[in-house]
């Protein structure tokens, strides 16, 4: 994705999780601390949160980046796709912690990600979602996975996409489309 | 489980990217659970958005951050073992996918002859309710349109309307623009899972007649 590919050292961090979830290697976490919670809180505030809300989640992200480690497994999930979805599910508990502490009552609360008990097929059939999607992500065009990030994940404004790209906002309505169309066309044709 | 209805794509990439409202989200991860083509979607949209989180600018954490982090993790309680508070079991949830199973489920209450409904007690962080209703085989629903946006998964039973025939698993979404007139299949209760925004607006005469009836 990146059309740069300097020489730059390549850190393995599927590896670091690895050493994290086996020894508790503080070593390993101390680094996936340095380069990822600055960039969740980074991610946090370019997708609307405050700067108090993005440090705090950024911190519960990787308190739980710890604890999760041992349901990391690098055949399904990219790195940083794992730790986004982490992001996005501590952000997603703590707007429902706001209003609940608001309102004084007490929940049960949920953890969505804990599926202790996966079959053998289920493993089975999330190694061949993971070579779909990536096999997918690939082929979809620079242009394409641009309008969807900055539509959806960046949730930018039409407007400003069309700005961004400098592009009438009616073609930028008509490429989301395109691409989302396109991904799904992508997807269903690895069969 | 044939799925032959999908949730538009930017429902499942505002699914994915944690944007939808508890309502919304639980209707739409219930139809992703159950089908591989949509969690496919998701997993390709969650990718797109890793790939934004680890090139987005870094914003410096704070100065303690890190030992603020390791004396969390030092203090959590070690393997506490996740209970899963199943209050009691209530026979019409037993056989429901997982997610329905952990909510809170309210009282059922009559909404219209044959048809009931059962509210979800969400934590209240949006603008839409979910509820589980329940048709009787060969109800006719009201024909109605809505004045916001109605998610509805089939958990058991069918429904048809001008869109095709609905079964388990399947997924509509219902804008203001949509006209709908639902009809249970004969094979059984129908039992959907539904979010709605705004209310049912009825149209014609019988549905003003009896809208003050119809409670949703």
């Amino acid at each position: 994705m990146n059309a740069s590919r300097g020489p730059k050292a390549i850190v393995d961090w599927a590896d670091l999780i690895g050493r994290v979830a086996a020894r508790g290697d503080r070593e390993a976490f101390k680094a996936l601390f340095a380069h990822f919670a600055p960039r969740i809180k980074g991610f946090l505030i370019k997708t609307g949160s405050n700067a108090d809300d993005a440090e705090e989640i950024a911190q519960s992200t990787m308190v739980a980046v710890w604890t999760k480690a041992g349901q990391f497994d690098p055949s399904t999930a990219g790195v940083a796709a794992w730790i986004f979805t982490i992001a996005r599910n501590q952000r997603i508990d703590a707007a429902r912690k706001a209003i609940r502490e608001g309102r004084l009552s007490k929940e049960v609360v949920l953890d969505e990600e804990a599926d202790p008990t996966l079959a053998a097929d289920q493993i089975m059939s999330r190694v061949e979602d993971a070579t779909r999607v990536a096999a997918a992500i690939e082929r979809l065009s620079v242009e394409q996975s641009t309008v969807i990030r900055l539509s959806f994940i960046e949730e930018r404004p039409h407007s400003e996409i069309a700005a961004v790209l400098g592009l009438p906002l009616g073609t930028v309505k008509s490429r989301i489309r395109l691409a989302m169309n396109r991904l799904r066309d992508l997807l269903d044709d690895a069969t | 489980m044939t799925i032959s209805h999908h949730p538009p794509e930017d429902l499942l990439a505002d699914f994915a990217t944690g944007t939808l409202d508890e309502a919304e989200r639980l209707v739409v991860g219930v139809h992703v659970a159950g089908c591989g083509r949509c969690r496919r979607f998701v997993r390709a949209v969650e990718q797109l958005a890793g790939a934004s989180l680890d090139q987005a600018e870094p914003v410096a954490m704070g100065t303690d951050a890190f030992d603020a982090v390791m004396a969390r993790i030092d203090r959590r309680p070690q393997d506490a073992p996740v209970v899963s508070e199943v209050a009691e079991i209530d026979p019409e949830l037993a056989d429901l996918p997982e997610m329905v199973k952990r909510c809170k489920i309210g009282k059922r209450r009559r909404v219209a002859p044959g048809i009931s409904m059962r509210p979800i007690m969400l934590s209240g962080d949006g603008k839409s309710r979910a509820f589980l209703l329940r048709s009787e085989p060969g109800a006719r629903m009201l024909e109605h349109t809505h004045s916001g946006n109605e998610l509805t998964c089939v958990l058991k039973g069918s429904f048809s309307h001008l869109g095709g025939y609905y079964g388990p698993g399947d997924f509509d979404y219902g804008d203001d623009e949509v006209d709908h007139r639902p009809v249970v299949g004969d094979e059984g209760p129908c039992l959907c899972l539904v979010a709605m925004t705004g209310d049912l607006r009825m149209h014609g005469l019988l549905g003003r007649l009896i809208s003050p009836f119809v409670r949703l």
